[in-house]
C-alpha cells in the first residue's frame, strides 16, 4: 500500500507538471496575491513584514490548490474514466485519493518559490530564512496537513462533480480564519478556536517562525497532530461517500 | 459454482430534471435480469445502446449497487464484499478513456500495477510481458496522448490483465477501432479465453459475438429476451430468409407499408454513405422478392439479394420483437 501511495504521488505530480495551463495558472495566482499584499502594506513596511506577507500569499495559493485544484483534478479523473478504475482497485480508496490531494498541495511548493522570487526581483524583498532545516520541514508538514484536510472534502468530490464548486466557496473563509489574509487579531474572537483546527494556520505560522524568530517546531507538531486527526476523520467519510456514490452511480460522468 | 451469477437483478435510477418543483423520474435500467457464466467461458451480453449492458458490468465490478436481486463473482457479492471481488477481476472498457494521457504507457501500467497489488518483484516482468502481448513494446515510453485509439485500447487490455485476474469484464472493447485493430483485439480476447480466463463481453457487433462467444444473452430495455449459443439463436429464425435491398429514397411511410405485407416478419433500414440498405426478414423465402420490388414504387433500387439469416438477423428479430 505504501508503494501504491508513493507511485500515486509521483504520477499525479508528474501529471500536474505536464499541464502547461496549470503551470501558468499557478504562476499568476500567487504573484497577484503577493503583489496586492505588498501594495497594501506599502513601502513603509519592513522587509520582514513584506516577506511574511509573501508567505501568507503562498499559503493561500497552497490551500486553493488543494481545495479547488484537487476537486477539479478528481473531476478530470471522473471525465477521463480513471476514477472508476481507482475505486475498483483492491487497495483502500484513501490510498488512491490521498496522493491526488497531497500532489496538489506539493504543487504549491512551486507557487511558494514563485512568490519568494517575485518578491525578491519585483519588490527587492530579500529571501531571509534563519532556520533553513525547520523551514523545509515546515513546508513538508504544511503540504501534508493541508493535503489531508482536503482529503475530508475529497469524499464529497468522489460523490459528485458539482462538489468542486463547494471547494471554490471554501477558499476565502479559510484564508480569513487561518490569518492568511488579515491578522487574526483584527477578526472577532470567536474565529480563534476555528483557526486552531485549520492546518493552514499552523503551516503559515511554522513557515513564518522558521524564517525568523524560531519556535517553528511547536507549529510543525500541530501540523502533524492535525494530519492524524484529519486522516482519522477522512477514512469513514471516504468509505461512506464511496458507498453513496456506488448507490447513486455518480463515479462516472454520464 | 458459476464464476459469475446474476440472479433477479434490478437497478433503478432516479433523475430529477428541472429547477423548480423538481420531481423524481424513475428510470429502470435493469429489470429482474438473470444469467450465469461458467468458469473459463466467454459469455456475450448483446444489446443496443442503453439496453443495460454497462449497468450489469458496473454492478459486477463493484462500481454500482443493485436495487434488488443478487450478484456473485467467484462466490463473492460485489455489493457487500467489494474488497473480496476486486482482486479477482479485470475491467476493460472501450473508447480512449481510462488512462492518464500525459503519462507514458509504462508509467500508466506501473501505477495501475501498484494499485492492483502486483508484487514489486514481479511488476517489471509483468509489464514487459503484457507490452509484448498487446504489441506495444518499443512505444512504452511515449505519452499516451500521442497514441492512436487502437493503441490506447490495447493498453487498456494490458492494464486490465496486470494482476492476472481470473475473471475479465470487457465492455465494448472494440468500439471505434478500425477493422484491423478490432480483429487483432478479437484475437487477443480469444487467446485470453484459451488461457482459461472467464470473460463477460458486451458488444453490439454481432459478428464479434458470433466469432468469440460460446453463449450469449440478448438484453433490451433492461430485460433479457433470449439466451443460448449463437447457433441456437440463429436456429430460432432458421425458417426465415433475409432479403437485402440496396436503394435510395426509402421513407418511413413506405417502411410501414412493407411491414404490413404478408410474410414479412421485420423490416430494418440501415443508412449507408450514399444509399440505404433495407433488410426484410420473411418466412416466405425468395418468393417475396417480386412483391417487394413491386411495393418499392418511386424508390431507386440498385440491388436485391436473398440470403440465410445471421446472428445479427436473429438479434434484430429479438430486439425488434421486444
Amino acid at each position: 500500500m505504501i508503494r501504491a501511495f508513493a507511485t500515486g504521488l509521483r504520477v499525479h505530480l508528474v501529471h500536474l507538471l505536464r499541464s502547461p495551463f496549470d503551470l501558468v495558472a499557478i504562476l499568476i495566482w500567487p504573484v497577484i496575491f503577493a503583489s496586492i499584499a505588498y501594495y497594501l502594506i506599502g513601502t513603509e513596511g519592513s522587509t520582514r513584514v513584506l516577506f511574511v506577507a509573501s508567505l501568507g500569499a503562498a499559503m493561500m495559493m497552497l490551500w486553493s490548490q488543494v481545495i479547488v485544484g484537487s476537486g477539479f483534478s478528481l473531476d478530470q479523473q471522473r471525465n477521463q474514466g480513471t476514477l472508476e478504475l481507482l475505486v475498483a482497485a483492491p487497495v483502500p480508496l484513501v490510498i488512491v485519493i490521498a496522493p491526488v490531494m497531497i500532489a496538489s498541495a506539493a504543487f504549491g511548493i512551486y507557487g511558494l518559490l514563485v512568490t519568494l522570487a517575485w518578491g525578491r526581483f519585483a519588490f527587492g524583498i530579500p529571501i531571509a530564512i534563519d532556520h533553513p532545516v525547520a523551514f523545509v520541514v515546515a513546508a513538508v508538514a504544511a503540504i501534508v496537513s493541508i493535503g489531508l484536510l482536503g482529503l475530508i472534502a475529497a469524499s464529497l468530490f468522489v460523490l459528485s462533480r458539482a462538489a468542486s464548486y463547494f471547494g471554490v466557496a471554501l477558499q476565502y473563509p479559510v484564508y480569513l480564519a487561518s490569518g492568511l489574509m488579515l491578522p487574526l487579531a483584527l477578526l472577532p474572537a470567536w474565529i480563534d478556536p476555528l483557526s486552531w483546527v485549520l492546518a493552514p494556520t499552523w503551516g503559515y505560522r511554522a513557515l513564518t517562525h522558521a524564517s525568523g524568530g524560531g519556535g517553528a517546531w511547536r507549529d510543525i507538531g500541530m501540523c502533524v497532530l492535525l494530519s492524524a486527526v484529519y486522516l482519522v476523520l477522512a477514512l469513514p467519510c471516504l468509505a461512506w461517500f464511496e458507498r453513496v456514490a456506488r448507490d447513486r452511480g455518480t463515479l462516472k460522468l454520464s | 459454482m458459476s464464476a459469475i451469477e446474476f440472479d433477479g437483478v434490478s437497478r433503478t435510477f432516479w433523475a430529477r430534471p428541472g429547477v423548480f418543483r423538481r420531481r423524481s423520474i424513475e428510470v429502470r435500467a435493469l429489470t429482474d435480469v438473470s444469467f450465469s457464466v461458467e468458469p473459463g467461458e466467454l459469455f456475450g451480453l448483446l444489446g443496443p445502446n442503453g439496453a443495460g449492458k454497462t449497468t450489469s458490468i458496473k454492478i459486477l465490478t463493484t462500481l454500482l449497487l443493485p436495487t434488488s436481486g443478487r450478484a456473485r463473482v467467484l462466490g463473492f457479492d460485489p455489493a457487500s464484499e467489494p474488497q473480496r471481488v476486486r482482486p479477482q477481476i479485470g475491467y476493460v472498457f472501450g473508447g480512449d478513456r481510462g488512462l492518464y494521457d500525459r503519462l507514458s504507457a509504462r508509467d500508466n501500467l506501473s501505477y495501475f500495477a501498484d494499485v492492483y497489488r502486483v508484487p514489486a518483484r514481479e511488476k517489471q516482468r509483468r509489464i514487459d510481458e503484457l507490452l509484448d502481448v498487446v504489441g506495444l513494446r518499443g512505444r512504452e515510453r511515449e505519452r499516451v496522448e500521442t497514441f492512436s485509439r487502437g493503441m490506447k485500447q490495447r493498453l487498456h487490455i494490458a492494464r486490465g490483465l496486470l494482476h492476472d485476474p481470473p475473471v475479465l469484464f470487457l465492455d465494448e472493447p472494440t468500439i471505434g477501432l478500425d477493422p484491423v485493430g478490432a480483429r487483432e483485439l478479437r484475437e487477443t480476447v480469444a487467446g485470453l479465453q484459451s488461457a482459461g480466463k472467464t470473460i463477460l463481453l458486451t458488444t453490439h457487433y454481432m459478428y464479434e459475438a458470433d466469432e468469440l462467444c460460446g453463449r450469449v444473452a440478448v438484453i433490451t430495455d433492461g430485460r433479457i429476451v433470449a439466451e443460448g449459443t449463437p447457433a441456437s439463436l440463429k436456429r430460432g429464425i432458421a425458417d426465415r430468409t433475409v432479403i437485402e435491398i440496396e436503394a435510395t429514397g426509402v421513407e418511413e411511410p413506405l417502411v410501414s407499408r412493407l411491414r404490413e405485407m404478408e410474410g414479412v416478419t421485420s423490416v430494418v433500414v440501415e443508412e449507408q454513405d450514399e444509399t440505404q440498405l433495407v433488410l426484410v426478414q420473411s418466412s416466405l423465402g425468395a418468393q417475396l422478392v417480386q412483391p417487394l420490388i413491386g411495393a418499392l414504387e418511386g424508390v431507386t433500387v440498385r440491388a436485391v439479394t436473398a440470403r440465410e439469416p445471421t446472428l445479427e438477423d436473429a438479434y434484430v428479430a429479438l430486439v425488434g420483437a421486444a
